[in-house]
């Protein structure tokens, strides 16, 4: 009973406070690294500011939908715990080896649409609702853009279990086998956490979009939320590209944080060094250039899925 | 119940989950606004996706979350829209046609309950080696593969013509070319309309005369 029920869900939550500080630390090293420079210890300023956070006082707008509003961050933190739950760390090492794993993160992509939408639009303000709204359109053709991808790595596994896609990546990584993969999914990862160039949904044209109004510690939620999400997505990425935990000489666990820091690494600095798209042109880069790649790189895992 | 493999947990999880369901099912008639009861619909499918997946059709309960999460953000969204309700915050009565819907839901509830009261249950415990997400794919690209590929064709080109119809920019021109606001009063002019030019330059030449 404690192995089945306790020990997953003890995993999850510690993958969600060591990965979202992770995140946080990553970003100012990153960030330093370029040049701008960091107020307060690297190691010590994320802790600093979710201590803070936590002593503010909570902002309140006019008649908003208070649960909606409430909750919303708290779901978004749940929909990135459940993306991390199926992650798996090793052949028998994951919180829940669901047989239609690959399925239930493509519902976390879509439960997050409807999350940031109900955070944007439940504090009854512009700004905010703007955001929700962003969201919501560009979303859907993120959700079709992963869908595609995440079929082109079931195809080579016969499965829809993230074990498995990574069973079948012990001859040859689906980075190299499918080479359109990883980068168009590495930008669904962007969108979906609304970061970097892609955040569209809390950006600073609309004062923090979704985010304008809150303080305090749903705020202090939120970012954690948002870091989280970072993290459940580095580690599909990984376990859907990067051969997950196989690897020489280190065990299985090791590899897979390693490169899941790797791909953290990347978004982080994708997310300091391009600068933000236009909506509008967001919306036709992902419908006209982004989703057509998707349908090739899902005809070129078909093929060679057939050649093999 | 005797020889299965499942434990008080399950039954637990489910009582809990088809109470959540019928709850915030009831809830999406009682609340005053189109987008809260359209994610209360979604948390009352979501119950049922869980119940889908204690029941062992894993593929059928995980796809229900993606489905109604994409459905029902469509939908309020939709609502939202043609209802001109700014962003669906304005308190609005989620029932009509009380009386024919009371009916109706009086008659579904008789109808279902003697079915599960008197309707024979197969008492089959799911078999050992059962792959239900390798079946369900043998049977949707197997035999009835004519039928489902012909229902996906007729929805995506549904989809395709909504998308043609509802489209602001259409082949000849924008949507809303030539299209007139209504009056503030029955028969008036259009409301919002600046004077006509046109107008304004005949009503000046003549004041000049």
């Amino acid at each position: 009973m404690f192995s089945e029920l306790f020990l997953p869900v003890l995993m999850v939550i510690f993958m969600l406070v060591v990965g979202g500080y992770a995140v946080a630390v990553l970003d100012r090293l990153v960030a330093s690294a370029l040049g701008t420079p960091q107020a307060g210890g690297i190691w010590l300023a994320p802790m600093a500011r979710g201590a803070w956070l936590l002593t503010q006082h909570a902002n309140a707008t006019e008649a908003p939908d208070w649960r909606a509003w409430r909750l919303a961050p708290a779901l978004y933190l749940a929909l990135a715990a459940s993306g991390l739950a199926v992650v798996p760390w090793s052949a028998s090492l994951v919180a829940t080896d669901l047989i239609t794993s690959v399925v239930l993160w493509g519902s976390v992509e879509a439960l997050a649409t409807v999350v940031i939408f109900l955070h944007g639009w439940s504090a009854n303000s512009l700004l905010a609702l703007i955001g929700g709204y962003r969201y919501v359109a560009l979303g859907l053709s993120y959700i079709l853009i992963s869908m595609f991808v995440l079929i082109g790595v079931a195809l080579p596994a016969e499965s829809l279990q993230f074990t498995q896609v990574v069973a079948s990546q012990e001859g040859l990584w689906n980075v190299i086998r499918q080479p359109l993969g990883l980068p168009l999914f590495l930008i669904v990862g962007l969108g979906m956490t609304f970061w970097g160039p892609l955040n569209l949904a809390d950006s600073t044209d609309l004062a923090g979009g979704t985010a304008s109004e809150i303080s305090g510690p749903p705020r202090l939620v939120w970012d954690m939320a948002r870091a989280a999400m970072l993290v459940a997505f580095s580690g599909v990425a990984a376990t859907a590209f990067l051969g997950g935990w196989l690897g020489p000489w280190l065990p299985g666990p090791l590899w897979m944080s390693l490169k899941m820091l790797a791909v953290l690494s990347v978004l982080l600095l994708l997310g300091r060094l391009l600068p933000r798209l236009a909506p509008e042109r967001c919306v036709t880069l992902m419908w006209v250039v982004l989703l057509p790649l998707s349908f090739i790189d899902l005809v070129w895992a078909g093929a060679v899925a057939l050649w093999e | 119940m005797e020889s299965m493999n499942h434990g008080l947990g399950v039954d637990i999880a489910f009582l809990l989950l088809a109470a959540l369901a019928v709850v915030t099912g009831w809830r999406v008639f009682r609340t005053d606004s189109m987008v809260r009861a359209s994610f209360f619909l979604l948390v009352s499918f979501i119950a049922v996706g869980v119940i889908m997946i204690l029941l062992a059709a894993e593929y059928l309960g995980v796809a229900m979350f993606f489905m109604m999460a994409v459905e029902m953000t469509v939908m309020a969204l939709f609502m939202v829209m043609f209802m001109m309700n700014p962003a669906g915050l304005n308190p609005m009565n989620m029932v009509h046609q009380e009386r024919i819907a009371i009916g109706a839901g009086v008659a579904g509830f008789l109808v279902l309950g003697a079915m599960a009261l008197l309707a024979a249950f197969p008492d089959q415990p799911v078999p050992a080696g059962l792959e239900p997400v390798r079946s369900l794919g043998n049977e949707m690209l197997g035999d009835s593969m004519l039928i489902f590929e012909s229902a996906g064709l007729v929805l995506l080109t549904t989809m395709i013509g909504v998308v043609v119809l509802s489209s602001h920019r259409g082949r000849y021109g924008a949507a809303a070319e030539g299209s007139m606001p209504p009056g503030l009063e029955p028969g008036s002019d259009p409301a919002g309309k600046p004077e006509e030019d046109e107008e304004g330059e005949h009503h000046h030449h003549h004041h000049h005369h």
